[in-house]
Order: structure tokens, then sequence, then C-alpha cells
């Protein structure tokens, strides 16, 4: 057990976890069914008349007509999500895009989360290296002429 | 002038009498505290029993009014009406804002009374004094607001039936919730004023040390856990009523609730160093002052209807009013800080990563940029229109995409951290500690390849939620081993448990949000369509009308067994539609069913959307594993320290300990 | 040891960030107004443009298409027979129908298109009760709705005789104002 506990047992465990993790990630969960593709352009969305909701979560008559629009144009032309999505935020207004872009401006809510937890991961490694370095000290002589000294004098 | 009904009378004289007592209150205490004249004390605690009484009468008063339909009053004219049930019409007392803001002030006024009460023997201390004149200038500036920009008790001209009256918003008129989800919530929002009151008491005296901390942490652990339940409520809510099948949209005003649990999460996690190793003392105290702020700018994005949501009270002129105060009270605890701050720093240093000091400060980090992320989605619709000046919108995909990697992060920090003992561990410790959870985790992962799941991310979750699942039973066996009972209670026992009750909401949110299967069927009467292994047959769909509403109901039967009526109505007073899903609940997964919009049932068709959602019952088991090991980690666990003692007294080990250590 | 690691002076450097950010983010929240309803001519991405097509049946169970109104101005109304706003606006719809029905040839021409999911005997109870005798036209999969971008009903759309997008009106509208609107478009109509 105890062997078991050392590295062989780690290494086995990781081999396991990594195997599981690769079966499971490229398991083949079948194409994507009509109603599938429709939450996702849907959840993409805004409702147009609705405080934020989006056209997925909305009960709204117009939302329930643009998924409607959305399952006919994803069944019958070959539209891609994007093309969809493109014609909905156009016949709407661009408030309509949940997601907000990856180019100019709107990419800082993008980009300012990920440089935070960059800064906060290099923060976090030199503190910690900072404290271990000051940690790992070595005792000078006079450190331990002083810790005789008082050994001596309080047995 | 309109004329003021008795109710408004006596209303704004509650108001104005609290407000009074609050303000002379503070002032008392504070010049009491500053010239060290301890008769001033005396009138203290006259003030605080003046500030309670008045808000509890303001608020009889309201309730009388919405009760009596006393249309003199303008708030009543807005959220009553004469067909509205009992239960619906007591609760409209917080269905907007002004009545909102009158809950806040009841139990604030509770909060501050119960601090004087309990404290009432020290109040010459200058620690508790600071902290009761903060909870009583809070107090003083709630009932500011509801005298001034949102006064509930106003004047209305005689009704006009066409256009008032209408009773409050129909999603706030169909479901007991509403009966529990605000008031639970405000209970924990309002409950984190105190710890901050004592935070601010605290950088004010430069005693971080003795005493306050035990004493912040039972607050601020009443008050998170009644925030987590009211945000848990809020979801359930949500999943009944909403008709889209999930708990959680990152809308503005949920994630205005979100925001001080993570700061307060973190805090109750972070105060533990501070406990036992007298560290991160700058962090709680900004943690606290963080929570706090992030009440007031929560109740401001609410409020002030500059962000759009279902949720928002968006119609008064409270905004600027609530702005100014976020502004004061991040201006002085930041100036409290500059100036305390470094004082206040522990001289000690956390040795080595790879202890329980260095999880809860990456814990700190995880969870303050988890705050940050979800604030800055939140107000980025508000930063861009400034700038270019056109309107965006930041949904569920972005707080999606980023939530997901964080609470993979936690999910493994709540794995290792219960095993790291405190100040260093080596390799092999960790090895030998980590080994049965991770072989847990391991299983769960393979347990749920096994029932079909795909996607990294789901099932990287599994595997970690696995881990961390074991990490805490592990805990909790060793403590039952030597305590017996008493193993199951206290800080770290009673956190376990939380930990698991977290663990299984975030495998059951990870499950649903996956692996749930939607499908649309219109369905003419006694037809069956099958989906997803089982058989729906509409046995009936028919109209019924409501004195305050319209609606289609269908009946249907699942698996040819009871049938389930999902229902959508439309309140005819507000032209708005609210569905009433039919849920079927069952350990492995709900069965969701909707009806939507298109049905007819003069022709007896139903149009019927049913989701299967795996494991949703998970979310509330958890929810409930939360509270009750949050009762449980109140509790004093064996070590309990008296206030006074010093905050790095040493442990009496026995041998017994030492083996186990 | 411990005496040397100098206290430094660390809590004012990152208050004055945080100072920032929070001001920067007070600025921002200072600024913002609260949305108000919109309602009144309002910005479509269809102004100047080919109306796109409508074609579809009546409640009297005729055809209509939209391209078959050229050579008339064409006034189409979105509505929801539970819209209060609707009910409300419902008068000024017959008494602007009267009107134009009275200027001969050159009135313009009203209709009615429903919503997805609108309950068809609702809206016919609704006509019947009230007058109104222009041709009430159906969408029962919303995608004329969509194509328009019709948020809020009721919305009012004018459609000059080339079947070019005039004019867009959000909100409930009354009789004096709409007739205004029409004539204003074809007084500035140039024929193509």
């Amino acid at each position: 057990m105890k062997q078991l506990k050392g590295w062989p047992g780690w290494v086995l465990l990781v081999m396991v976890v990594a195997g599981l993790l690769a079966f499971g990630t490229t398991r083949d969960a079948g194409a994507r069914t009509p109603e599938e593709r429709v939450e996702e352009i849907s959840k993409q969305l805004a409702c147009p008349v609705c405080d934020g909701e989006s056209v997925y979560e909305s009960r709204n008559t117009q939302s329930a007509s643009i998924r409607t629009e959305i399952k006919a144009q994803a069944t019958t032309t070959d539209a891609t999500d994007d093309e969809i999505i493109a014609y909905i935020v156009q016949n709407f207004d661009a408030r309509t895009q949940l997601v907000p872009k990856a180019t100019g401006f709107e990419s800082l809510v993008w980009v300012l989360p990920s440089a935070s937890f960059v800064c906060a991961a290099v923060g976090l490694f030199f503190v910690f290296r900072r404290w271990r370095l000051a940690a790992d000290l070595v005792p000078t002589d006079d450190d331990r002429v002083l810790v005789e000294a008082e050994l001596k004098a309080d047995p | 002038m309109l004329a003021e009904g008795l109710n408004g009378v006596l209303g704004h004289s509650a108001l104005i009498i609290g407000f009074a007592a609050s303000l002379f209150g503070a002032m008392a205490l504070a010049s009491a505290t500053v010239l060290k004249n301890p008769r001033l004390l005396r009138t203290v605690q006259a003030y605080g029993t003046l500030a309670l009484v008045s808000a509890v009468v303001a608020v009889i008063v309201m309730e009388r009014a919405l009760i009596t339909r006393d249309w003199s009053l303008s708030y009543v004219q807005k959220v009553g009406s004469n067909n509205t049930p009992t239960l619906y019409n007591v609760t409209a007392l917080w269905s907007a804002l002004e009545g909102s803001i009158l809950l806040w002030l009841l139990l604030l006024a509770i909060y501050s009374y119960v601090i004087m009460r309990r404290y009432r023997k020290r109040l010459a201390d200058p620690l508790v004094a600071w902290a009761l004149v903060v909870m009583f200038l809070v107090s003083a500036f709630f009932f500011f607001l509801a005298l001034g920009p949102t006064d509930a008790f106003l004047a209305a001209a005689p009704p006009d039936f066409m256009r008032c009256c209408r009773g409050p918003n129909p999603l706030l008129q169909n479901h007991v919730l509403v009966l529990f989800h605000p008031p639970i919530l405000y209970l924990g929002f309002v409950g984190f004023t105190v710890p901050f009151a004592f935070a601010i008491a605290a950088l004010i005296t430069g005693r971080v040390g003795e005493g306050w901390l035990v004493e912040t942490r039972r607050w601020a652990l009443f008050a998170w856990g009644f925030l987590t339940l009211g945000i848990l409520l809020g979801g359930w809510w949500s999943y009944e009523v909403l008709g889209w099948g999930g708990v959680w949209a990152w809308d503005p005003v949920e994630n205005a609730s979100l925001l001080p649990w993570l700061t307060g999460t973190a805090y109750i996690h972070s105060v533990m160093v501070q406990e036992r190793r007298g560290m991160l003392r700058v962090w709680n105290l900004s943690l606290l002052v963080a929570t706090f702020s992030l009440t007031i700018l929560g109740t401001f994005l609410t409020r002030s209807g500059v962000i759009n949501s279902v949720h928002a009270f968006s119609d008064g002129e409270i905004g600027p009013y609530l702005l100014g105060a976020f502004g004061v009270i991040v201006a002085v605890s930041l100036a409290l800080i500059a100036w305390r701050g470094d004082q206040l720093r522990s001289p000690g240093a956390i040795d080595s990563a790879a202890s329980r000091e260095g999880a809860f400060l990456a814990n700190n980090a995880v969870f303050t940029l988890f705050a940050f992320v979800v604030l800055l989605g939140t107000v980025f619709p508000l930063i861009v229109e400034a700038k270019d000046d056109r309107k965006i919108a930041v949904g569920s995909p972005f707080f999606d995409t980023m939530a997901r990697p964080i609470g993979l992060v936690l999910l493994f920090l709540m794995a290792v951290a219960p095993a790291l003992p405190w100040r260093k561990a080596s390799g092999e410790l960790l090895r030998d500690r980590l080994f049965w959870p991770a072989w847990c985790g391991a299983g769960t992962l393979a347990l749920s390849v096994l029932l079909g799941g795909d996607g990294f991310a789901p099932l990287l979750a599994f595997g970690l939620a696995g881990f961390a699942a074991g990490a805490a039973v592990r805990q909790l066996v060793l403590a039952t081993r030597r305590q017996g009972v008493r193993g199951l209670v206290g800080r770290t026992n009673g956190g376990m448990i939380v930990h698991l009750g977290v663990i299984l909401v975030a495998v059951a949110l990870a499950a649903s949000n996956s692996y749930t299967r939607a499908g649309e069927f219109t369905v003419a009467k006694g037809e069956t369509v099958s989906f997803a292994g089982h058989t729906f047959t509409l046995i009936d769909i028919d109209e019924f009308t409501t004195s305050r509403s319209v609606g289609i109901r269908a009946q249907v039967s699942i698996d040819g067994g009871q049938a389930y009526a999902p229902a959508i109505s439309k309140y005819t007073a507000f032209g708005i539609d609210v569905a009433t899903p039919s849920v079927r609940s069952g350990f492995a997964n709900d069965i969701y069913l909707t009806l939507e919009a298109g049905s007819q049932p003069s022709s007896g068709v139903a149009k019927l959307k049913i989701f299967i959602k795996p494991m949703v019952l998970w979310m509330w088991v958890g929810g409930g594993l939360m509270g009750f090991g949050t009762l449980l980690a109140a509790f004093p666990g064996r070590h309990r320290r008296k206030p006074t003692d010093p905050v790095s007294a040493p442990i009496n080990l026995t041998s017994e300990d030492v083996a186990h250590v | 040891m411990s005496d040397e690691i100098s206290r430094r002076r660390i809590a004012p450097i990152v208050v004055l960030v945080v100072a920032a950010v929070l001001g920067g983010l007070f600025w921002v929240l200072a600024g913002s107004e609260a949305e108000n309803d919109t309602s009144g001519v309002i910005n479509s991405h269809l102004l100047g443009r080919t109306a796109p097509s409508v074609r579809s049946t009546t409640l009297d169970d005729e055809s209509f298409d939209l391209a078959r109104r050229k050579g008339s101005w064409v006034v189409l109304n979105f509505f929801n027979s539970t819209c209060v706003p609707c009910i409300a606006e419902h008068p000024e719809l017959v008494a602007f129908a009267e009107q134009q029905a009275a200027l001969g040839p050159g009135g313009a021409e009203l209709y009615t298109i429903l919503q997805f999911g609108d309950r068809i005997d609702s809206v016919r109870a609704f006509f019947d009760e009230r007058d109104g005798d222009w041709p009430v036209v159906r969408d029962d999969d919303g995608g004329i709705n969509v194509s328009f971008g019709v948020a809020q009903v009721p919305e009012t759309f004018i459609i000059d005789p080339d079947g070019v997008v005039r004019l867009r009106w959000a909100g409930p509208i009354d009789a004096e104002t709409l007739a205004t609107l029409v004539q204003q478009q074809r007084d500035a109509y140039a024929p193509r």
C-alpha cells in the first residue's frame, strides 16, 4: 500500500485519467440536431424587446418568431450559424448580438480578464518565491552563538 | 397639494423619526467615543430602539395600506389591485422599488438593534462604538432614501383604474417563492453591513487582532448563509417559472447578487488564515469592504435603470443617491486602508505555496478575479456606450466562457486544500493524503464516461468534483474517527459538508448545461410522441380564465402515467405572457414541459417543448446540504477560543492528535 | 530576521490602482442614463430599400402579396389582439382608414399584420366587435415580423408605390399623425 501511494500509484492514476479524458472527449456524440443548432444560435442573440434575455430564454412572441425563423433557415437553407446570426442582427439592431466581438474596443471584455488572470498568477508566483526565499535563510554563526548561550543558561 | 391619508401621515412620521433617531444615534455615539465621554452613551440605546420601532411601524403601515387597498398612496396604486390574491398582495410590499427599500430598511434596523443590544455593555469600547456608528449612518441613509427619492408613502391623485392599480408584475404573482426569495436574499445583503461596520471600526481604531475577528466571522457566516440560500431560491424560482428550463441567466440583477457572494465566500475562507496564523489581515478587511460596496453597487445597478434586466426596478430617481453612497463608501474605505493598511499587515510570511495558507491566498485571488470578470461583463455595455455611443449586450455566452475555467480551478482548490497542512507540505505528505481522493476522482470520471458523458470540460468537471468530494469525505472521516459526532461540527467539518453541497451543485450545473436535450413537438389531442426514451401523450388542451389572466393549459401524460399540466397565461392588465412549466423531477433527470405560443385549444393542437435535464434535483439537494453545513459550521468546534485569547494561541495536542498529524 | 524585512508601503499603491479603476467605473455609471421607451419615428434597416416579400393569407382566406400592391401607398400595421396599446390604437386606425378611403384612388391602403401565435378566433372576434374592414394578414411562422425587424407591437410602416419602405413608427399612433406622415411622404415622393 505504501508503495502504491508513492510514485507508481500516481503515475498509474495520471495515465488512467488521461486515457478516460481522451476517450470521452473524442467520443462522437452524433451530429447536431436542428433543435440543438437553433438552441446554440438563439443563445447568442438577445430578445429585441425584453430586458437582456436571450432569444433562447425569452417566451416573448417575437422571440418565438425569431426561433421559428432560425429553425426554418437552419433546416431549409445551407446558411451557416454566423450567416443566420448576421441576418437576425441586421433586421433588428446591433444590440441583438449577445456575444461581444473579438475585435476593436469590444475585445477588451475578453482581454482584460485574461490579462488579469496572467497578472494574478505571475504576482502570486513572485510573492510565493519571495516568501520562500525569505524562509530558506540559513542561520548565521552569530545566530548559533546566541542559541548556544541561551541553552547553556537555561537547560 | 394632494391630501395625505392616515397611512401616508403615519408612514412619513415613522420614517422621519427613524431618520432622526439613526442620525442622532450616530452623532451621540461618535461624540462619546471621540470626546471619551461615556455619559453620552446612555442615549444611544434609546435612539437605536426608536429607529427599530420606526422601521417596523413604517412596514406595518405599508402592509396595512396594501391589504386595505388604500389608493391614496401612490405605491399602492403601483403594485396593488383589487383582484390580487392576499398572499401576493402582502408580498407586493417588495415587488417594486419603494417597498423594497422599506424591506431593506427594516432588516437594517433589526440588525443594528441586535448589534446594539448584544454589545450594549461594551459601547465604551471604541471598536464596538465605531461599528455601531457605521450601522447607524447606513440606516440613516436608507431612511433618507425612503423619505426622499423613493418616497413609499407619496400621496397620489384619486385612482384612474384604466392606468393604475394593476397589481404587481405577473412574474411576481404566480409562485409562492416570491414570499421567500426576496426577504432571504435581503437578509444576506443587509447582513453584510455588520462585518463591514466592524471592518471600518477595526481600520479606524487600528485593532485587527483580538475579538473583532471571531465576532465578525459569525456575522459574516450568517449573512453569507442567507445570501447563498437566497441565490439558490432565485435559481429554483427561475426554473419553475420562466419556462426556458434554466436556473441562471447571468442577468445583471443576478450578477449583482453574485458579486457580494463571491467576495463574501473569499472572506469566510481567508479569515481562517487570520485566525490560525494572524495573516492576510488587510486582505480580509478589503474583502469585507468590497462585499458591502458591491451590495450597494448591485442595488444601484438594479434600481437606477442604467442596465436592462427583467428584474430591474428602473423607474426611480434613486440612481444618483446610490451611486453617491457607493462613491463615499469606497472613498472612505480606500482612504482608511491606505492610511492604516501597512501598519496592520502581519509581519509573518507564508512559507510555501503548497500549504493551506497558500491555497487560501490563491483562493482569494481566484474569487477576486471571478468577481472582477462578472462586474466587467455586467457594466461593459455601459462602458461601450460611454465611449462609442452605441449599445451592445453582453450575455450568457461571455459569462459561461469565463466561468468555466474559473469553476474548474475552484474545484481543484476544493480538492487539494483540505489535505494541505498549515505552513508547509512535502510532496510525500501530499501524495499520501490525496491518494484516495484522487482515485475517487478517477472513479467518478470513469463512471461519467460509462454513462455516456462526452466533452472535455464536463468530464474534467466531473473528475475534479469526485476528487474534491473525496477530499471532503476524507476530512470528515478523520474528524469523526477522532471526535465522534462532534467531528461533523465546527468550522472545518461544517465547511466540508458545505463543500459537498457545492460539489453537488457544480456537478448538476455541468451536467444540465452540457447534456440537456430539448425537442419541440406539435401534438394533437390524443396523439403520442416519443422523445429521449419517453412517450408523451396529449390528453387534453383547454382554456382557463382567472380574474387576472387568460390562459391555455395542456394535460400531458408521461409514459402513460400521471398527467402533467404545463400552461401559458396572458395577464391581461399587462399584456405579458407567463409560462407555467410542469416538471417531473427524478433522481437522474427532470422532464420539463412547457406550452409554447402557437397552441390552439380550439383545434386541440398543442405546441409542446420538452426538455430532458439531467441531475437538476441534485442542485437543490446540494443547496440544502450547503445550508445544513453552514449551520454546522456556525457551531463552535473543539478548540473554541474566547474572544480575548490571542490569535495564535498554541493548541494543546494530545499524543493521539500527534499520531494523526 | 523579521526586522530586516522592511514594511514596504504597498498599501497606498494598491489603493491608488483600485481607486483609479473604480473612479473610471464611477464616471461611466454617472454618465449613463436610464433608457426610455422609444416611440415615434425610429430607424429601420429597411428605410430607403425595397420592402421584404410578404406573401400570406388574410383572415378571409384570400391570398395577399405585398408586391402586387405596387402603385399605391401601403401602410402596414403590426398588431396583436392581446396587446393593450394595440387595442387602444384601433379606433385611430379605423378613423385613418375612413379618411384615406375618402381620398379616392390616391389614398393609402391599410393592412394589419398579425403576430406569430396570436389566436385567430380572438382576432376575428376583435375585428367583428369593433369596426375595421381592411385586410388582416396572418403571419403564422412569424417570418414577416422578423423580416421587418418588428420589436414591440404596435409598429407601423409606410411603403411607397415603388415598394420602398419610407418610414417606421414604433408605438401606438393616432389618425391625425399617421395621415400627416403619409401626406409628407407623398409630397416628398418622386416616382422612379
